[in-house]
């Protein structure tokens, strides 16, 4: 299967790579002109520092909790902040800073143990991200990136790249990107388990790396496409050490167990489509299967109905299915005799659905101006997107979520 | 079953093949409606956190810009 993906792989590499090269060869000078000229403009429009102020609060519920067993509550109510600031350096060069911070409130990971300790109930993931952005010409850019994060179990560092070429028409784009994830657990493992040898776990490190593969292309002057894959390798501690899994016939449970290796395989494609003066289709696709056996087809469609040029109002849905895990089985359905068990419902056979309403209101000349760190410098009030959804999976889990991004530049 | 298979992704070569090679010389002047805030190819920063939880949530990650199962405890 590695070997298919690698091929598959290089020949869509390949294709993008000389349809962009045809492209190139065959538009004409003055249409260049008309790009660069445009891209320049673009690109002075971005030379101001932009903020975005992002907040989420998720309220989800369900029975089937992995950290009892496949049993059991898996209520959760979870508030997140996210602030992202692009900064430009000079004319070619932008640095881009981003810090989340995610507040949580998980009834199942209470269950770990009897004691309300720092890794139960509540907990808080921060993450800071660092970005550097160059343009090389006009037609080229290149990113490098580093974050970390970490939670009370969990530290995580990663540092990545993309590169990105347009075609001299501008009507094609190909990137690339590769990141890599170093992460470490600080393994916290059910409290009726502590101390006995089904906690020895041959790692507690867990390292990510994905390659990516973009490919836009306009198709007309109202539709346009996006081509995407992408491949996940993953080595180290794969499962979590708080699962319990409960075996048939066995009182007490196990922690869970996952191979030590794995390898994910998502593509997809977007496809946006200009209606009319009021109405948009935005709609996305992707399949994904992985070595652990799951394959999973994803699709959603959002309906951008525009009132006026900077407000409007999406419905959107977004359709999931996928298979089961070769490792899942559900409460005290396992077998000794396996080498490899789960009973988390996240990697269960299931449908899924999310259906929502978006509101995008950004006024050309922005909401409101005030003056902010400096007397010199006025930030600019932009506007404001707020998406409100509910999500449902067909095991019984149903979750709720707000979230809002405000938009700001500093002139 | 695999006849299926094989004839579902000849089709969908012949899709993405027809789509592809339809595509039409499209002038900056002329990219109004492409150029539209709406018309954009990626997720939305607001979709940030939906992203992130589906990614918990689902065993099925990545092409969305959310995570793929470093930098947290997901699938």
């Amino acid at each position: 299967m590695q070997r298919y993906i690698l091929k598959l792989f290089l020949l869509i590499f390949c294709t993008f790579s000389l349809s962009i090269l045809k492209g190139q060869q065959t538009q004409q000078i003055d249409e260049d002109e008309q790009v660069e000229k445009k891209q320049a403009s673009d690109w002075y429009e971005e030379n101001e520092v932009d903020i975005n102020i992002l907040f989420n609060y998720y309220d989800q519920d369900g029975d089937h909790a992995a950290v009892t067993g496949g049993i059991g509550t898996e209520e959760l109510q979870s508030g997140a902040m996210k602030i992202i600031v692009n900064i430009p350096l000079d004319t070619v060069s932008i640095l881009n800073i981003a810090t989340y911070a995610n507040v949580y409130s998980s009834a199942s990971t209470d269950n770990i143990d009897t004691n309300v300790s720092s890794a139960s109930k509540e907990d808080l993931r921060v993450q800071v991200d660092l970005g550097y952005t160059k343009k090389i010409g006009n037609r080229q850019s290149y990113t490098l990136k580093a974050s970390g994060s970490t939670e009370s179990d969990y530290v995580s560092k990663s540092i990545g790249g993309s590169w990105s070429m347009d075609s001299k028409d501008g009507n094609k784009q190909l990137e690339l990107n590769a990141q890599a994830f170093f992460d470490n657990w600080v393994p916290i493992f059910p409290e009726e388990l502590r101390g006995t040898a089904i906690t020895l776990i041959p790692t507690t490190k867990r390292k990510s790396y994905n390659l990516g593969l973009n490919f836009s292309q306009v198709i007309n002057k109202k539709l346009q496409v996006l081509l995407a894959a992408e491949i996940v390798y993953q080595k180290g501690l794969l499962s979590t050490p708080f699962h319990r899994v409960y075996f048939e016939s066995e009182p007490l449970p196990r922690i869970e167990k996952l191979p030590s290796t794995k390898l994910k395989f998502p593509f997809g494609f977007r496809v946006n489509y200009f209606l009319n003066n009021y109405i948009i289709l935005r709609s996305y696709y992707r399949y994904y299967v992985d070595n652990f056996g799951v394959k999973a087809h994803t699709a959603s469609i959002e309906v951008p109905i525009k009132f006026s040029s900077f407000f409007s109002v999406y419905p959107f849905y977004r359709g999931h299915v996928q298979t089961a895990s070769d490792y899942f089985l559900s409460h005290k359905k396992h077998v000794l005799s396996e080498n490899f068990y789960t009973s988390d419902y996240d990697l269960s056979a299931f449908v899924s659905y999310k259906i929502g309403l978006g509101i995008r209101y950004k006024p050309v000349w922005g909401i409101g101006r005030f003056r902010v760190l400096s007397k010199k410098k006025i930030t600019l009030f932009k506007g404001i997107d707020l998406r409100i959804a509910k999500y449902s999976r067909s095991d019984g889990l149903d979750a709720y979520m707000i979230s809002t991004n405000f938009a700001f530049t500093m002139e | 079953m695999r006849l299926r298979k094989q004839i579902a992704k000849a089709i969908l070569l012949l899709v993405v093949t027809a789509v592809l090679s339809s595509c039409v010389s499209v002038a900056a002047y002329q990219k109004m409606h492409l150029n539209d805030k709406e018309m954009e190819l990626n997720a939305r920063k607001v979709e940030y956190f939906e992203i992130n939880a589906a990614s918990y949530r689902e065993g099925a990650v990545g092409i969305n810009g959310g995570k793929v199962g470093g930098g947290c405890g997901c699938n």
